[in-house]
């Protein structure tokens, strides 16, 4: 992979607005509610109202009965469930008992969504109700209710599809009690010494509870066969091969049966990797010969989606007083909620790896509960990781009275240290953000802040965090193709939901050798793309890009090619300027790009059309780190913070398209300042969630935030393209304890549970 | 329960058409004018990106029956401005790459244009709240805020 | 949705005549922002929905040539927040209706919406108690007036029968040298609920407490008033500590519970500071 610098065209660097904006802002853009095909019928499904039951008898006559009603379907129709689900994806419908509430346990179709749901009411069935399992700590405890049926494995595909971290499979013993569904363990040197060793011991567990990837969007599919048993599927989806492949797999299909057409994804962050709603759509639409749709109500995407988990860390660290690291022991529960796929490695290498510790044991558990399963969530399980060794960094500087930044510096790991799992961190730009954010004026002047406290105004604090993520890795392919008249066109498969399309053609642009005004890009369906990943993983541009930088590249050679032949020239000898090939120091010969591309496409021409292509794999990860900090005000009554100043530092290797890299990075930061300050889902005893609607799961609103400043580092990545890193998921990172650190320093009170709201902070200043 | 007629002004022509005693103003417009626009991604008002103007008011357009909007001028994103002529605030939205997934875009503009057709001067602490109603998931809303601001000191030029 | 027919009224009588006749299979729409979440959830299924948006006399505020107010039923949010003379003598009332829900919500949210489905959280509910407004109601057998602090009998229920509507709010005017002034906590500060609410309603005369009215939004089964608070003040020239005395016995008259927005001990513990906030907008604005 060699990397090329621009050529001298509109391409790589500029910030250019994305060209799909007209469509978006006029609302011409189409997403999958928005198709109404001739005959079209609406799905409602009927969810489960109990965290655990045994489903005794179902009766579906009444709702049959109701004109307008096309299909009824349970568990007693689809012969192709598997009575031991492995994943989320494959528990279409309930068969004989219910995991959580608002799990699927009869599907109807019918002419109008109101007929539907009145169906789903003339729907009986009669529960025997068991207990549940709703808290993992007590879930993890021998003679627990079990979740899983017995013989069902971890799904560890998350973890794999987001090319997070492995750790060997070797240091994981097997699960002990019933509900724990993976485990790892991680360690090096001698913890005991290490202690022994210490001056000072800090012990802290932090907690941050499921929260919901909240994408605007709630999941939409649109299901219609035709007669020769040909599946069509218009989906919300981060990556259409990936959806084809999984309902494939759940509805025991061949996958060049299904096509995936994916339509504007209305945000995704993680949720929409899984299949969820696809299959039982597929089936209803089956069934009744129509085109069938299905739209998830906000009410079941929180209580029925695919969440983030809850993590729970207990961390325990050993230092000299001077600040030396000495060991750090913890462990890590994640809660999964009714099926196996938390990426559990993240966690444990995230905690051990990111500062210098000569000793550490890091234990992982996965574990099973009542609710409904996790998915990715941007960056899965970073943040809350780097809440819980951030916040415990900050506090080991504040007892040891070290300054907060050097303190992190000295111990910061550099390209080469190894990683908690023994690989070796590549190249990356952690300690080059951790520096720029020091330098930043409101961190410098941050003791005049908190003495401006008081005296009328809040308790003033700064505070921030550093945070990254590795980067995802996915095999993914490219055509870039050379027009009749002279402009190019890239295809692949690539959900764009970032503007990551832009970028690509950018990409193009340069590695061809024409302005971006020549290049345009699309994303095929799963019948004409080439094979392409996920659009999660901060993946996109560090992957698909390569394979558009060497497709464009390829194409360039084939055109030179073709120019050479034309001009009787050696293609060392040829330039490519302004959409011209011509020689060298004689441009009176010369050939457009036109010329080149009509030839490859007039009849009896013996010119070959230029199809430049590549299928790259890859091996490298390129980290992408990011630094926060916050300028905060505390109501010491009522416990509000106002955040007066946010910024993010970021390493991007290169901005490709600067606008596209500063939306990440914005809308990062306020996805995880939900995380830290407002957002949780809550669940009572019994595994009901609390909060099923956005008055409750509060995501803030523009009223709640600051301007988002973003400052773009550039430390190039070895193997990216024109040295880009990932840069969608960093940015989520390090809010929540950048938060705390700023709520510690403006009340001297330290919170360790997220959401950091109002309430904790005035019930812990008046504990205090 | 028979579907009803109903009349009114839409992007300012005159519109009859059969709604049932049920459907939104949203599912009106969406469904059966094919007005896809306006977005649901709450259906209780908590998100706004099925605002709509009715008599110039922004609305959620998912609290409304159809029905209650007899007579009544509404405007959708469809009719703020269209391709090759946009409105000032759509401009603006495009020059700064606001859009990401997009989803809450016509929602936003809605309550963008009703909050300048108000207060055509506001301040970014005033915009922050005329876009409150409207949940973004993508942009973190800063770009929003630089978009509108320009967009009316342009209009105010 | 579930399926439902709908009855459009033009005036007070045609919905009468609909509740007359449908009234237990019948529920009333106004601005629709509590009624359509609770059909959408299926918590509601009746079969008749009477609309009464059209009702001109449930949509006027009258300031009666300023001997007090009249507030139709019907009334928006975002109209109480934006009429001049509600601002200027009733700033208790306009900031209530500017705090519910966002812009679009609050061009469709009544005053009567928000009284008649009575959720303990009712923002518009603290400002009226402490206004003394009284319900006018219509029903078959004529009209009743109920006083508000009589309105509520439980979370979500009031003293309406199946027959009955809300018709419109009357309140005196406070007169001169008074103020008011109404706050709530909430996690966000646009787009959400109560945790506590509280309205606090003061008029001074030879500079002492002549009248001193506290209500409380989110902390009982109904809005309610701290009546041993308003005594407290009553009679006295109005200090710091004797607003931090009427803000302790406030804490004492909530009888929160916990819930996901938040614990009875967070609850108590803004009472206290939102009464004390509140008392001294009051009074500030008394003075001036």
């Amino acid at each position: 992979m060699t990397q090329k610098t621009t050529r001298d065209v509109r391409g790589v660097g500029l910030a250019i607005p994305r060209p799909d904006g007209p469509e978006k802002v006029t609302g011409r853009v189409q997403y999958v509610a928005d198709l109404q095909p001739r005959g079209l019928l609406h799905a409602k499904l009927l969810r489960s109202p109990h965290a655990h039951a045994r489903i005794v008898r179902i009766d579906t006559s009444r709702a049959r009965a109701l004109p307008g009603v096309r299909a009824v379907l349970t568990a007693a129709d689809i012969p192709e469930l598997k009575k031991k689900a492995p994943t989320r994806s494959h528990a279409v419908l309930a068969i004989d008992r219910v995991v959580f509430v608002g799990q699927p346990v009869a599907a109807v179709a019918a002419d109008e969504l109101a007929i539907a749901e009145e169906a789903i009411d003339l729907i009986t069935v009669e529960y025997q109700v068991l207990p549940a399992s709703v808290d993992p700590l007590k879930s993890m405890q021998v003679g627990a209710p079990p979740v899983a049926d017995a013989g069902t494995e971890a799904d560890t595909s998350e973890a794999m599809a987001h090319g997070a971290v492995t750790v060997a499979k070797a240091d994981a013993p097997p699960p002990k009690a019933a509900n724990v569904s993976q485990q790892s363990r991680l360690h090096r040197g001698d913890l005991a010494k290490g202690f022994a060793e210490s001056d000072f011991i800090l012990e802290q567990t932090y907690r941050v509870p499921m929260v919901h990837q909240g994408y605007l969007e709630p999941h939409a599919v649109l299901a219609e066969w035709d007669r020769t048993g040909f599946l069509t599927l218009w989906a919300s989806t981060q990556g259409s091969f990936n959806t084809r492949s999984e309902v494939a797999d759940v509805l025991e299909m061949s996958e060049n049966q299904i096509k995936v057409i994916p339509m504007e994804c209305g945000g995704g962050f993680g949720g929409k990797i899984r299949a969820l709603c696809e299959p039982i759509t597929a089936l209803l639409a089956k069934a009744t010969g129509r085109p069938v749709r299905y739209v998830m109500t906000r009410r079941e995407e929180l209580e029925a989606g695919n969440p983030a988990p809850q993590v729970i860390i207990r961390l325990k660290t050993g230092v000299k007083r001077d600040g030396t690291l000495k060991a750090l022991e913890a462990e890590t529960v994640l809660e999964a909620g009714a099926f196996s796929g938390a990426v559990l490695a993240v966690s444990a290498v995230f905690l051990a790896s990111l500062y210098k510790w000569p000793a550490f044991e890091v234990r992982g558990a996965e574990v099973l509960t009542h609710k409904p399963s996790i998915a990715a969530y941007r960056a899965p399980v970073a943040p809350q990781t780097i809440f819980a060794i951030d916040s415990h960094m900050e506090q080991l500087a504040r007892a040891l009275q070290l300054d907060p930044v050097e303190f992190r510096r000295r111990h910061l790991i550099a390209e080469g240290d190894p990683m908690a799992n023994g690989q070796p961190w590549q190249s990356n730009g952690g300690r080059e953000v951790l520096d720029r954010i020091a330098e930043h004026p409101l961190w410098k002047s941050r003791a005049e802040w908190k003495a401006s406290g008081g005296n009328g105004h809040g308790l003033r604090g700064t505070g921030l965090a550093l945070g990254g993520w590795l980067g995802g890795l996915q095999p993914t392919g490219a055509t870039v193709r050379l027009n009749p008249d002279g402009t190019v066109s890239v295809l692949t498969g690539q959900v764009d939901i970032a503007g990551t399309n832009i970028a690509l053609a950018q990409i193009a642009a340069s590695a061809y050798g024409v302005d971006i005004e020549k290049v345009r890009i699309t994303t095929g369906d799963t019948d004409v793309a080439p094979v392409t990943g996920l659009s999660a993983g901060s993946k996109t541009v560090y992957t698909v890009g390569t394979a558009v930088l060497q497709a464009a590249e390829d194409a360039r050679r084939q055109t030179l090619q073709i120019a050479a032949t034309e001009l009787e020239a050696a293609v060392q000898d040829l330039e490519l300027i302004d959409g011209r090939v011509s020689v060298r120091g004689m441009p009176d010969r010369g050939i457009t790009l036109a010329q080149i591309g009509k030839k490859g496409n007039l009849y009896m021409s013996k010119v070959q059309p230029v199809l430049g292509v590549s299928r790259p794999a890859f091996s490298q990860q390129a980290p992408g780190f990011a630094a926060q900090l916050a300028r905060i005000e505390v109501d010491p009554d009522t416990g509000e913070v106002t955040v007066h100043d946010f910024v993010v530092v970021q390493d991007v290797g290169k901005a490709i398209n600067p606008i596209g890299v500063e939306g990440q990075m914005q809308g990062g930061a306020v996805q995880s300042l939900g995380m830290a300050m407002t957002e949780a889902l809550m669940y009572d005893d019994k595994g009901r969630l609390m909060n099923p609607s956005l008055l409750d799961y509060r995501k803030l609103t523009a009223a709640d935030l600051p301007d988002i400043e973003t400052i773009i580092v550039e430390k190039p990545s070895p193997s990216g393209p024109f040295g880009a890193r990932g840069v969608g998921e960093p940015p989520i990172v390090p809010a929540p304890a950048a938060i705390a650190n700023a709520v510690e320093d403006a009340t001297g009170v330290r919170i360790t549970e997220t959401p950091i709201t109002p309430e904790r902070i005035a019930l812990a200043l008046l504990g205090g | 329960m028979a579907k009803q007629a109903l009349s009114f002004t839409v992007n300012d022509e005159a519109v009859e058409v059969l709604v049932q005693p049920w459907d939104t103003l949203l599912d009106a417009l969406r469904e059966r004018l094919g007005l896809t626009g306006p977005k649901e991604g709450c259906g209780t008002g908590d998100c706004g990106a099925c605002t709509t103007h009715v008599d110039g008011k922004p609305v959620a357009s998912c609290l409304m029956l159809a029905i209650q909007a007899r007579g009544r001028t509404v405007r959708t994103i469809e009719g703020l401005g269209r391709l090759g002529a946009l409105h000032p605030l759509q401009e603006a939205f495009v020059r700064h790459g606001v859009p990401q997934c997009g989803f809450c875009i016509p929602g936003v503009l809605m309550a963008a244009a009703a909050l300048l057709a108000e207060n055509p001067r506001p301040t970014p602490e005033e915009i922050r709240y005329g876009i409150a109603g409207n949940l973004c998931r993508c942009t973190g809303y800063t770009t929003m805020i630089t978009a509108i601001s320009e967009a009316a000191t342009a209009a105010a030029r | 949705m579930k399926r439902f027919e709908v009855i459009q009224a033009g005036n007070v009588e045609d919905c009468l005549r609909a509740l007359a006749a449908h009234g237990p299979e019948a529920k009333l729409l106004a601005g629709g922002t509590d009624l359509l979440p609770q059909l959408k959830n299926g918590l509601l299924a009746p079969r008749y929905v009477v609309d009464l948006s059209r009702v001109a006399r449930l949509r006027t505020i009258d300031l009666d040539g300023g001997r007090g107010l009249r507030v139709g039923a019907a009334v928006t949010a975002r109209e109480l927040e934006l009429d001049q003379g509600v601002r200027a003598r009733y700033p208790a009332l306009a900031e209530s209706g500017a705090l519910v829900g966002s812009v679009q919500v609050r061009n469709l949210a009544t005053v009567g919406g928000n009284l008649c489905n009575a959720a303990p959280s009712a923002d518009m509910a603290p400002p009226l108690l402490a206004l003394e407004a009284e319900a006018v109601i219509a029903g078959p057998r004529g009209e009743r007036r109920v006083p508000l602090s009589s309105f509520f009998t439980d979370v979500r229920r009031t003293v309406l029968a199946p027959d009955e509507l809300l018709l419109e709010l009357v309140m005196p005017a406070p007169g001169p040298r008074s103020g008011g002034n109404y706050l709530r906590h909430t996690p966000r500060r646009e787009l959400d609920i109560a945790v506590v609410g509280v309205a606090s309603q003061l008029t001074l005369s030879d500079g002492v407490c002549a009248r001193a009215r506290i209500a409380l939004a989110a902390v009982a089964p109904i809005p309610l008033r701290a009546t041993a608070a308003e005594q407290a003040l009553e009679g006295r020239p109005i200090t710091t500590e004797l607003i931090q005395r009427a803000a302790g016995l406030a804490t004492e008259a909530a009888r929160p519970i916990s819930d996901q927005r938040g614990s009875a001990e967070f609850r108590r513990h803004l009472v206290g500071v939102l009464t004390r906030r509140t008392l001294t907008t009051a009074l500030a604005r008394a003075r001036s």
